[in-house]
């Protein structure tokens, strides 16, 4: 009984310290990636993740942050605040849409993480944001380029670097909350952007890996400046 | 169930706190205030990794009711300058400052030459007018504030107007306000606002903080303070200062950092159905410019115990500067009957006063409030959800505190 007792209280202690210290991520339904997307381009997603607001405030939210320069077409706005009312109100959001078909992620499907600010098809934003097509084959094709993308996607990156010749001075987030599989596929969904011949695609257990040695977005930057790019 | 004895409570609680370290460790993406900011006190509460925002967890704020030290600062950013992430000051080098808008001779100034002029001094509250956000219901959208979004710091420099009068310059009849932007170096996003002409009389541009050269997080090399407004008001990394006609227009001045008021009358705010719709306008709101009248308890701090049966009660009142703070009054019966506080100090002040009470409390659960007054008659609501505002600016009820008496 007693043993019983303590296993779930050390569960329920355990759940708490995540709760308390993991990154805020958004609950799963219709329309999560394209808030991903949108509100990633300017600020932490935890400032989203951790609101309970109505319907009426979150459209109020909306307005002003399309002062603040969101750039959403008028389907796309219905969407995010259906998104939002529904699993950021102030009732308790539905259960997650039943696994009708568990249909497997696709790579594309992560990126949606990215898009806000590298673009739908990797154009990037100059300059803002760097571009990823043909970057980041040009990155692959650098001796410690491969190792470096998975560590930067992972981590995040802050300090000033150069892409075609441009200068950009942007603060990128990590993305540690994603899972070692959608990692993986988005790593592999960026070789659409340009790879070497033979390229050997991400695996899951390569980013789990690359967890066991945390690093800050500095010291990817440092990684960064040394590697040779062209 | 079984009663779980003391030795059971203190496995538990070992247990709980390794599991705490575990989630540290693999908790990588959610970084301490001093992995996010160099030099910050590694205790501070991260409300945002991007932009940046740090609260000061009350106990500490408490612990150091003189002044505030950088260490301990809050921080709300709404640009991240790159590479601005330091306690340090950062270089004056390079750094200009330009003046114009409607002033008779526009000028711009290197910052270095800022240190040829006088200088002057003023320890001032700086606080975020979302501070205290928290408190009301329902919660407003935004950083959930709890009361350490505030600080009692000094700041050093040279008086804004002494610098127009070294360059022989002159705001025209028509300039009303007084518009500042925040340097947009690293692509850094719009940063801009307006406070009325009236602050030309106190407004620093401040070198330095606390007798250091001013921390490049908190607006360093060049931050523009106006005393007795709230922080917003108070641009860092000040690039540009405009006299104008009007108010900014950007969001940061309409409709962020207002709140709603009847047009043309004097009342502090208009109270709204708590969670309901505002249509703001330049009309029917105003600005977060004068911090208002407000006071916390520094002693005893919420679940203490303390001895009895003589109990010291002490804090902090401060309010925009314009007239005196005159009295902290405590309770300890729910606001029916009140004592008065010894303040530290009379007279008009930017920054906050000490004040101190000591109470006969019997053995047992106490809950003390603290409110403050000033020469003008304002004071704290005990209810300060009456001035709920749906961004959540400018709380300032009466604070309570529950704590035991051995």
């Amino acid at each position: 009984m007693r043993t019983l007792w303590l296993s779930f209280l050390a569960t329920g202690l355990g759940l708490l310290g995540y709760l308390a210290l993991g990154q805020p991520t958004l609950p799963e339904g219709p329309g999560k990636d394209l808030v991903l997307a949108k509100c990633q381009t300017c600020h932490d997603i935890g400032l989203v993740a951790r609101e309970r607001l109505s319907r009426e405030r979150w459209d109020a939210v909306l307005d002003e942050m399309a002062l603040q320069g969101l750039k959403v077409t008028p389907e796309e706005r219905a969407a995010i605040l259906d998104y939002l009312a529904t699993y950021l109100g102030t009732t308790p959001p539905p259960p997650p849409p039943a696994a009708a078909a568990p249909a497997a992620k696709t790579g594309a499907q992560v990126y949606a993480n990215c898009q806000g600010c590298h673009g739908p098809q990797g154009e990037g934003n100059p300059p803002l944001f760097p571009p990823l097509r043909g970057h980041a084959a040009k990155l692959l094709g650098t001796e410690g380029g491969r190792n470096y993308l998975l560590l930067v996607v992972l981590y995040g990156l802050q300090g000033e670097i150069q892409v075609e010749g441009q200068t950009y001075n942007q603060v990128m987030p990590g993305f540690a909350w994603l899972t070692d599989e959608d990692l993986a596929l988005v790593l592999n969904h960026l070789l659409t952007f340009g790879a070497p011949q033979g390229f050997r695609p991400y695996t899951p257990e390569e980013v789990k890996a690359a967890r066991a040695k945390p690093l800050t977005p500095e010291e990817v930057h440092a990684l960064r400046q040394g590697l040779r790019l062209p | 169930m079984e009663k779980v004895n003391r030795r059971t409570t203190l496995k538990l609680m070992g247990l709980g706190a390794a599991l705490l370290a575990a989630g540290r460790g693999f908790a990588q993406q959610t970084p301490t205030a001093d992995q996010l900011v160099k030099g910050k006190d590694a205790r501070i509460l991260v409300l945002s990794q991007r932009p940046i925002v740090l609260e000061t967890p009350f106990a500490l704020l408490a612990s150091q009711p003189e002044r505030t030290p950088k260490e301990l600062l809050y921080v709300r950013n709404n640009v991240d300058l790159p590479g601005y992430n330091t306690v340090e000051g950062a270089s004056l080098e390079g750094w200009t400052l330009e003046v114009g808008g409607l002033v008779d001779k526009p000028f711009t100034v290197e910052a270095k030459e800022l240190l040829s002029l006088p200088q002057h001094e003023v320890t001032m509250v700086l606080q975020c007018s979302g501070n205290g956000r928290s408190l009301y219901q329902p919660r407003p959208s935004g950083n959930p504030w709890g009361r350490g979004g505030v600080g009692n710091v000094t700041f050093r420099g040279v008086r804004l107007k002494d610098l127009l009068a070294a360059k022989g310059a002159k705001p025209t009849e028509k300039a009303l306000f007084i518009t500042a932007h925040a340097s947009r170096q690293g692509n850094a996003a719009e940063f801009v606002r307006s406070v009325p002409i009236h602050a030309l009389e106190e407004a620093l541009l401040a070198l330095s903080m606390n007798g250091e050269p001013l921390a490049a997080v908190h607006g360093g090399p060049v931050r523009l303070v106006f005393p007795g407004y709230f922080g917003v008001n108070n641009v860092k990394w000040v690039a540009k200062v405009e006299f104008t006609e009007a108010e900014n227009t950007t969001a940061e001045q309409m409709p962020r950092y207002r709140v709603p008021t009847i047009p043309n009358t004097h009342l502090p705010f208009l109270p709204q159905e708590p969670g309901s719709r505002y249509p703001y306008s330049f009309t029917n709101s105003r600005p977060n410019w004068l911090v208002n009248v407000n006071s916390f308890i520094f002693a005893p701090l919420e679940g203490q115990t303390v001895e009895g049966p003589y109990v010291r009660v002490e804090g902090v009142a401060f309010n925009d500067g314009i007239v005196p703070i005159v009295s902290v009054e405590v309770s300890t019966n729910g606001g029916r009957t009140w004592h008065q506080a010894t303040l530290e100090r009379t007279g008009r002040s930017y920054g906050w006063v000490r004040w101190r009470a000591t109470l006969y409390l019997r053995p047992g659960e106490h809950e003390v409030m603290a409110r403050a007054w000033d020469a003008a008659g304002r004071s704290q609501p005990l209810d300060g959800n009456l001035a709920w505002n749906e961004r959540g600016y400018e709380y300032n009820g009466v604070m309570r505190v529950r704590f035991t008496v051995a």
